[in-house]
């Protein structure tokens, strides 16, 4: 019975997360709660509690990895104010306008841009509906395929790298942040990919669904056309290579990068004309309060998971899961569907910092013979589990990318339509995940090549 | 009842004028890093102590950033089942979690903070390198503080959340007045109406 008591500890969280109570309170709250169960069951010493300064500590504060995130979160909020997003995708659209589809492209193209110069989900959706979806709808685009694309396309920051997702996960895998971003590159691009090709076969197929665009729109020499790619490519593909390519060519560890890419957002936004002091003060506040609720859940979840561990969960969560007796693959596709079910009501964030700490014993045993080395296993796992978290954000009825969207559509987008418009993309999704399950060099390769 | 809100808005004042300068943590962290970068690439520094450096403007940025961001109601909730309860259901649960989670939480990391920092200070601790930062007991003591915050934006709420139940109408709608004006729902508004919209001389005309 008492043995059990992590177990509890679960059931717990999860009803008490449904009171609609902040997440960071009701983890750090539990956490406390247990450690007086255990008191009274005798298996837990209040002394016990002192250890959790220190993991706080060692774990977050004193880590220069995890200062990456507030400079990621920066560059994020003020890369959306720069007005660079605005300018890429009035140029792609000028250039895919005789392309079926082009401006549904042109949203796939600008998601995988941006995707490559920030890392925050929620802000990425946000800011493409609000920049393409009226657009859309008044080039008489058909609903679904519209916001099906904008939704899966901005989506894909949270796996292109810069990712401050995959920043957590390294840490909490206690791996290499640029080798987890090295092998993210091509996963995300391969989706993006597939997004493109679908978007392209069926508007080749039905091209009422996408009319095309007027030939007038833009500049019509050819001179002024090439201006304006150059001066709306250049300043993404400038941050792209200061953050990446930084890390790529070993110049600079990921948390530099993002001190680079922090001051690059600012000097981009300048260069627009668009960093007030208005402006700069709100990027400000604004990424310091995301900065503080991501903490406020890391905090929690460490109070969390050390009283998880000093109850015994890590040995009961080993136990029970060698007691299925299923193999490595039997336990990657296990894991993998918890995941995504657990996508359908949490964010990332819960996810990220809750389960990988409890999953990360059993991660370590998995073995995958000869399909896998088994030095690489744990940035597979990550990649796959990156893209099956993308993924979740997609699925109706509860994915976030589907909410933040309708927070911000126009009224006259209802929900059933971006539900409609989602399952292809989600379709799409697993074929890219199965691709990285049953060839894992798609993720490994490059980090093998690059980085060793 | 009176008494409770006012005591309230004075700790929201307190902790938002301290929120919103440690929030220029980011940008000193930012400038700092590129500097570290920078120097490094041209020039032979030590740059141990800006490393350092780095992480204790991390730590000052996240710690006393808890508190406001509870006041402004950033923190991620799950929303599904709340969304459906009454108002008034949903007030004594933000007040139960208040009195039985987070001040509980806040009061044991502040104590057992106190204590960490304590010793800090006690074996005047330096930075493990030899070239590092000094009086490490003052960023340490940052733990505790921050958490003493969030207790505080705790307290705050609570009060608030009595006023609501217990209060005449009129407090009430002060109340909720305050809440309102103060969330800022970082995923729902993140292009001002003059912003990112609008992408300077090139932009596509606006719907």
């Amino acid at each position: 019975m008492v043995a059990y008591l992590p177990l509890f500890m679960f059931g717990a969280l999860g009803l008490l997360l449904f009171s609609g109570y902040p997440v960071a309170f009701v983890l750090g709250g539990i956490g406390l709660g247990f450690g007086f169960v255990g008191m009274a069951f005798d298996i837990f010493d209040f002394a016990q509690f002192s250890i959790i300064p220190l993991r706080i500590w060692g774990g977050i504060a004193e880590n220069l990895v995890l200062t990456a995130i507030p400079m990621f979160i920066f560059m994020g909020t003020m890369l959306e104010r720069s007005g660079v997003a605005a300018d890429l995708l009035h140029c792609l659209q000028v250039l895919l306008r005789r392309v079926p589809g082009g401006l549904a492209l042109s949203v796939t193209v600008m998601g995988t841009i941006m995707a490559a110069t920030t890392g925050i989900i929620g802000a990425s959706v946000v800011m493409m509906t609000l920049l393409a979806l009226p657009e859309m709808l008044r080039r008489r685009y058909n609903v679904p395929l519209a916001t099906g694309t904008i939704a899966a396309s901005g989506t894909l920051g949270i796996l292109i790298p810069p990712s401050i997702m995959l920043v957590i996960m390294a840490d909490l895998l206690s791996r290499s942040v640029g080798n987890l971003f090295v092998a993210a590159i091509f996963p995300g691009f391969i989706l993006a990919g597939l997004y493109m090709l679908y978007i392209l076969a069926l508007c080749r197929t039905r091209p009422e669904l996408a009319p095309p665009l007027p030939e007038d729109i833009g500049p019509q020499s050819r001179g002024e056309l090439w201006l304006l790619v150059v001066k709306s490519f250049i300043p993404p593909i400038f941050l792209i290579f200061l953050v990446l390519g930084s890390i790529l060519f070993g110049w600079a560890t990921p948390t530099e990068a993002a001190g680079v890419g922090g001051g690059g957002a600012m000097l981009l936004a300048a260069l627009n004309r668009k960093l007030t002091w208005g402006v700069l003060k709100d990027v400000v506040e604004r990424s310091a309060l995301t900065g503080g609720m991501l903490f406020g859940i890391f905090l929690g979840a460490t109070c969390f998971s050390y009283v998880f561990r000093a109850l015994g969960g890590d040995h009961l969560v080993v136990d029970l899961v060698e007691s299925f007796g299923f193999g490595s693959w039997g336990l990657l596709i296990l894991l993998m569907a918890i995941v995504f079910l657990l996508g359908f009501f949490f964010d990332w964030i819960e996810i990220t910092l809750i389960i990988l700490p409890v999953f990360s014993p059993i991660i370590e045993l998995l073995d995958f013979g000869a399909h896998v080395i088994p030095r690489e296993t744990v940035y597979w796992f990550a990649i796959l589990m990156a893209v099956n978290l993308q993924t979740s954000f997609l699925t109706p009825p509860f994915g976030f990318a589907l909410f933040y969207m309708k927070g911000v559509a126009p009224p006259e987008v209802r929900i059933q339509q971006i539900y409609t418009g989602i399952v292809p993309f989600v379709l799409l999704q697993l074929i890219g995940l199965g691709l990285v399950m049953a060839f894992p060099d798609i993720a490994l390769w490059l980090p093998r090549v690059l980085l060793n | 009842m009176e008494l409770l809100v006012k005591i309230s808005d004075g700790i929201d004042a307190a902790l938002g004028r301290i929120a919103r300068v440690a929030a220029w943590a980011g940008v000193a962290l930012i400038l700092v890093t590129v500097f570290d970068v920078v120097t490094r690439r041209f020039l032979v520094l030590g740059s141990t102590k800006l490393q350092e450096l780095e992480w204790h403007l991390h730590v000052v940025l996240f710690v006393f950033l808890l508190g406001y961001a509870y006041l402004k109601d950033s923190h991620v909730r799950i929303d599904l089942v709340r969304e459906r309860l009454s108002d008034r259901t949903q007030w004594w649960i933000e007040l139960a979690g208040c009195l039985f989670f987070l001040i509980p939480y806040c009061v044991l990391v502040v104590w057992l903070g106190i204590d960490f920092a304590y010793r800090s200070f006690a074996i005047d601790e330096v930075s493990a390198s030899a070239t590092g930062l000094s009086h490490r007991w003052i960023i340490k003591a940052c733990l505790p503080l921050g958490f003493l915050l969030l207790g505080l934006s705790g307290l705050t709420v609570a009060l608030r959340k009595l006023a609501e139940l217990f209060g005449p109408e009129e407090l009430r709608r002060r109340v909720r007045g305050i809440e309102e004006e103060e969330a800022l729902h970082l995923d729902k508004v993140s292009i001002p109406a003059d912003g990112g919209a609008d992408g300077g001389g090139t932009a596509k005309p606006r719907s």
